[in-house]
């Protein structure tokens, strides 16, 4: 498959083995430049599997991924730098304080010091925990988390995010401030992004890919999708039939 | 940005982690309790003369004799090591906190150099408390404060960093923190305490081996170690492969180095090569 700058990520005959189980299938995509597009898919479907691949954390066993036009197995620190992430339902160093924990991740991105600052203040802002911002992260619930992780996502204002379930664990409230943070997002950055929620991915995305057992069943809009199958949760249901 | 500009970011937060945890203030505790007893056991109960040291060896080397025994910090930097570095790598990945490290564009080796250095600076800076307390007292019954007490602390810190290098070993490859600390302390404390003792019943020399190696921090003071301990040997009947270990400081701080080395190569190569499942 060939790739060019139109494209933030490019996915190539993926395919990842855990001790013999295919998780992921021969699976190939591409998310244009300040596209939104949603992973849809059962639990187990390789979402989470393409993510971690997408970020380093899984090395593939077959394929290839690239991220502004960069390998990601081959110059992963150089690939990831465009990349903002929530992956699965990531944990804080619990005696920091959001502030030192986003001081640490952005001077990791190379940050300097008086952009960082006033940026933390911001994202801190964005994400309504103003209030914590001092405060170790022990005391925290997982809503105050995810909002973290999205904050720390969108700190160094990444070209690309790539979030898997990035409303998990949220009060209804927290879910709809989210969904407007990412459809601010969208304007100006690829979000590629993973849900359970299909009202969530239609007010964000206006494409989906859904997989099944590893397998990519569909990439297309939502529109062809819903006038296909006549409604956008047949065609997620029919597209994923005989998964558990 | 190079790495090494990374490498300082995340020695720094890593230390900043050590610092906020109540074990480093409980491993800081523990130490200060063990050297103030120490020395007031030492002091109280007379102990050379109850283990039998010569009078004309305490004559001779009090200053040295009380320093032996109030620097022997093995068990110490033991267990302050394994404290601090048991679940540093272990953690990323049970605690699920890798998920918003790795993400990062910063090579793994550079993680766990910075990482290893937290955990040595928090190790060292216990052990150094340790020892000033030591020399102090030292000072203040002898007048004196013998040259042997640097090298000492320096096979002292060597092992803190050997002990390190097998923790990280162990944290790099099992799935918690806690396990990695148990296999560490097991490997030194059980393991290489029947391997080293097998080889000294055989008659072999187990100068190679890390518990071994570390015993050299007592013949620092460059007095008889044998004429000074063969009291608490059983009439010394076990003591020849005992003593041929520890007589050679320089050799235990290299013997030591060549371990710390290869583990720690070890554990940077397995979390180089560690998924995030």
């Amino acid at each position: 498959m060939g790739k060019t700058m139109k494209e933030s990520i490019v996915i190539d005959g993926l395919s990842k083995y855990y001790n013999g189980f295919l998780a992921l299938d021969n699976l190939s995509l591409k998310v244009k430049v300040n596209e939104d597009v949603a992973l849809l898919g059962p639990n187990g479907a390789g979402k989470s599997t393409t993510f971690k691949i997408l970020c380093g954390l899984l090395n593939p066993s077959s394929g290839t991924v690239y991220i502004n036009n960069i390998d990601v197995v081959k110059e992963r620190e150089r690939a990831i730098s465009n990349v903002g992430a929530i992956l699965e339902t990531p944990e804080f160093y619990p005696f920091f304080t959001p502030k030192e924990t986003l001081s640490y991740l952005g001077k990791l991105r190379g940050m300097q010091e008086r952009e960082l600052s006033s940026r933390i203040k911001e994202v801190i802002k964005l994400v309504g925990l103003e209030r914590w911002i001092n405060v170790k992260i022990e005391k925290f619930s997982r809503g105050m988390k995810q909002r973290l992780a999205l904050a720390q996502a969108l700190l160094h204002d990444p070209p690309i995010l790539i979030l898997d379930e990035p409303s998990l664990g949220l009060d209804p409230r927290g879910m709809i401030e989210i969904r407007e943070i990412l459809k601010e997002a969208r304007k100006e950055k690829t979000v590629f992004f993973a849900s359970h929620l299909l009202t969530e991915v239609t007010q964000i995305c206006k494409k989906v890919a859904i997989l099944d057992h590893g397998k990519l069943r569909a990439y297309d809009d939502i529109a062809r999708l819903k006038k296909k199958y006549r409604s956008f949760e047949r065609a997620y249901l029919k597209l994923t039939e005989g998964a558990i | 940005m190079s790495e090494f500009e990374k490498l300082k970011i995340v020695t720094r937060y890593e230390l900043l982690k050590q610092f906020r945890r109540k074990r480093f203030y409980g491993a800081l505790a523990i130490t200060l309790l063990a050297v103030i007893l120490t020395i007031g056991l030492y002091q109280g109960l007379d102990l050379p003369r109850r283990i039998g040291v010569p009078q004309s060896i305490i004559n001779q080397h009090g200053a040295e004799i009380f320093a032996i025994f109030v620097t022997s910090m093995g068990a110490l930097a033991v267990l302050a090591a394994v404290f601090f570095a048991g679940d540093a790598i272990a953690s990323e990945f049970e605690g699920k906190t890798g998920y918003i490290l790795f993400p990062n564009p910063v090579k793994r080796i550079t993680i766990v150099v910075g990482k290893y250095l937290a955990c040595f600076i928090a190790t060292a800076a216990i052990l150094i408390v340790a020892y000033l307390i030591s020399a102090t007292a030292v000072l203040a019954f002898y007048r004196q404060v013998p040259v042997g007490i640097l090298g000492s602390l320096a096979i002292t810190l060597m092992l803190a960093c050997f002990m390190i290098s097998m923790a990280f070993a162990f944290s790099s490859v099992l799935k918690g923190g806690m396990g990695a600390t148990i296999a560490t302390l097991l490997t030194y404390m059980v393991v290489f305490s029947v391997i080293s003792m097998s080889l000294s019943y055989a008659g072999y020399n187990p100068w190679f081996m890390p518990d071994r190696a570390g015993d050299s921090m007592t013949a620092t003071y460059g007095i008889p170690f044998e004429n000074v301990f063969g009291g608490m040997m059983g009439g010394g009947r076990m003591t020849s492969g005992v003593m041929q270990a520890s007589q050679d400081p320089t050799l235990g701080f290299l013997v030591l180095l060549v371990w710390a080395v290869i583990l720690f190569s070890v554990s940077i190569w397995m979390t180089k090569r560690r998924e995030m499942v």
